[in-house]
């Protein structure tokens, strides 16, 4: 545990979660990202000479200078483009994370597959599509039909059953984004600024439910999966 | 002559069981580092008492429940106790604080164990929770380890069966010097994990101060009449206003930066985490746990986060 009062100039943020790895270093102030598979971390960091700060799940099994929680980070990282953030919801492979700012309060779903990146995954599997074409079938659906299971392994079964009930692959999907966005939004307290992060920030289908049921304005920053990998370099320096 | 194990389920003044020639054994103590996957669960910490006395894992001569102002979980697990056999006892305390209540309450346990043969143990306990005040004093200043402190507090529900060989261990404990810094209060029931209070300490959290267990050595009386005017103030076992005012004044004293919520899965106490969020001014984290074993990862990195937070205040 190195106390935070240590300051490290020059180095890099290295985020190894439970399903990516992110690096992120500053160039002439500019942030420089990349992004690999977890178990391929090392790609990011080959040839680099400079200091690691590391999080995500696997922050003490890499080599590192200095490591910070996943929940520090994010605030550190959204701050960085928006500094008046109220809450930070982060949707990763295998968690949730839902950051209230003001309050210095966070809450964890890491019990239930349903509300993380990894059920979306689970299900363009299921249609055998790519994770980012789930937003455009999303955008294709006329009507939106109704799944209201809490678990992520009936959800796919009433998906199934809606398709013998005739809605389209493209009204299915969007059905479960509403869904995967009604249990994320339980989560989140009443605020303002709202910012969203992690990998699931990019499935703009999700984003898109996510709007229509808080009927709230959702920011997203430049790179929201690489967010956490920010705000490690940031917080020690 | 044979004494009697009488395991209790929850707080039951020890002072009485000792007084009338029992030995107490809290059956929760076996718990935290127990391996056994209870087959019908809503609490591990009832599921498994209860299966280990069904089937006489756990030996005891009978048993007493603290069911009313307590918990609806030991309650029915209780009464399957009974079922298999095992002379049991239930006990209620009152939610209103009734003294006469609790009086009659703490003569009818005395009548089932047999009627008071040794009064002068209440005495010797009543030093020996003098004892586990100044400890749990010490540790607040950061003499003693909150680990080290939380293993002595949490006996005294039973003393360990042995006044003598406890008030030795009690004794001995070693002072050391350590910092205080990210003081916090640990509330709810006591995590079902045996090595939560070294976890914390380890990612720099000091527990200074541990609900439950200042309920165990808070409490004392000469006699009955006494004693059963001071158990009548057993928090847990009251409504949430009296227990939340309480916790202002401990909290207070012992200048706390945060306090640990923790809740037991299927426990409902879990629906206390609001009302405790909102009248307790203070940054709250609240962790559930199930099973016993060490403690998990997703707590490990709930309690980081919670010191890395204390820090930025
Ligand atoms: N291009 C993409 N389009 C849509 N969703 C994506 C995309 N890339 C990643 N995801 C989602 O992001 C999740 C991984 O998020 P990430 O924040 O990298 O996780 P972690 O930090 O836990 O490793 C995946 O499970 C997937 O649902
Ligand atoms: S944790 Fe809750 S449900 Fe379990 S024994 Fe204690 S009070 Fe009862
Ligand atoms: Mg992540």
């Amino acid at each position: 545990m190195i106390a935070r009062q240590k300051r490290i100039s020059g180095g890099i943020g290295l985020d190894v979660g439970s399903t990516t790895a992110k690096m992120v270093r500053i160039e002439d102030g500019e942030v420089k990202s990349r992004i690999t598979g977890t178990h391929n971390w090392k790609e990011l960091v080959n040839g680099i000479k400079a200091d690691i700060i590391s999080t995500g799940y696997f922050r003490n099994s890499v080599p590192h200078k200095a490591s910070v929680t996943e929940i520090t980070a994010a605030i550190y990282g959204v701050r960085h483009y928006f500094p008046e953030v109220d809450v930070i919801v982060d949707i990763g492979g295998q968690d949730t994370k839902v950051i209230d700012v003001r309050k210095n309060n966070f809450l964890i779903n890491d019990k239930c597959s349903s509300g993380t990146g990894a059920f979306l995954e689970f299900a363009a599997n299921y249609f055998s599509i790519g994770l980012d074409e789930l937003g455009l079938f999303h955008r294709r659906a006329e009507r939106i039909p109704d799944i209201n299971n809490t678990c992520g392994v009936f959800a796919i079964s009433e998906m199934i059953s809606q398709l013998v009930a005739g809605y389209s692959k493209e009204e299915v999907v969007a059905g479960m984004h509403y869904a995967f966005a009604r249990r994320i939004s339980f989560m989140i307290p009443e605020a303002e600024t709202i910012v969203l992060i992690g990998g699931a920030a990019k499935n703009e289908g999700m984003v898109m439910a996510l709007k229509d049921i808080l009927k709230k304005k959702i920011l997203i920053p430049g790179e929201p999966q690489a967010i956490n990998a920010l705000g490690a370099l940031k917080y020690f320096s | 002559m044979h004494v009697s194990k009488i395991g209790i389920t929850a707080l039951v003044p020890p002072e009485l069981i000792f007084a009338c020639g029992g030995e107490p054994v809290d059956v929760n103590n076996v718990i935290p580092l127990s391996k056994k996957y209870p087959r019908n669960k809503l609490c591990a910490w009832t599921a498994i008492w209860k299966e280990m006395l069904v089937e006489r894992e756990l030996s005891v001569d009978s048993l007493i429940v603290v069911a009313g102002g307590d918990c609806h979980n030991a309650l029915v697990d209780g009464q399957k106790v009974a079922m298999s056999g095992i002379p049991t006892h239930f006990f209620f305390y009152p939610f209103d604080g009734d003294p006469e209540y609790m009086e009659s309450q703490l003569h009818r346990l005395s009548e089932f164990l047999g009627g008071l043969e040794f009064p002068e143990k209440i005495k010797q306990i009543n030093d020996l929770k003098k004892l586990g005040q100044q400890i749990d004093i010490k540790r607040s200043r950061g003499r003693i380890t909150s680990g080290e402190a939380f293993s002595i507090l949490i006996s005294f529900s039973d003393l360990r069966g042995d006044l003598n060989e406890f008030q030795k261990i009690a004794a001995s404990i070693k002072e050391h010097n350590i910092e205080t810094t990210n003081r916090v209060a640990l509330i709810g029931v006591p995590p079902i994990f045996y090595d939560f209070h070294d976890v914390a300490r380890s990612l720099g959290l000091h527990i200074v101060f541990d609900e439950l267990p200042y309920e165990f050595i808070r409490h004392q009386g000469a006699d009955i009449r006494e004693i059963a005017r001071d158990y009548c103030e057993y928090t847990f076992a009251r409504p949430l206003d009296f227990r939340i005012s309480f916790l202002q004044k401990e909290l207070e004293k012992r200048k706390v930066d945060g306090i640990i919520h923790y809740t037991q899965f299927a426990c409902h106490h879990m629906l206390e985490d609001e009302i405790i969020r909102s009248r307790l001014d203070y940054p709250v984290l609240t962790i559930q746990g199930d099973l016993p074993g060490n403690t998990p990862q997703q707590i490990k990195l709930r309690l980081e986060a919670f010191r890395e937070m204390l820090e930025r205040l």
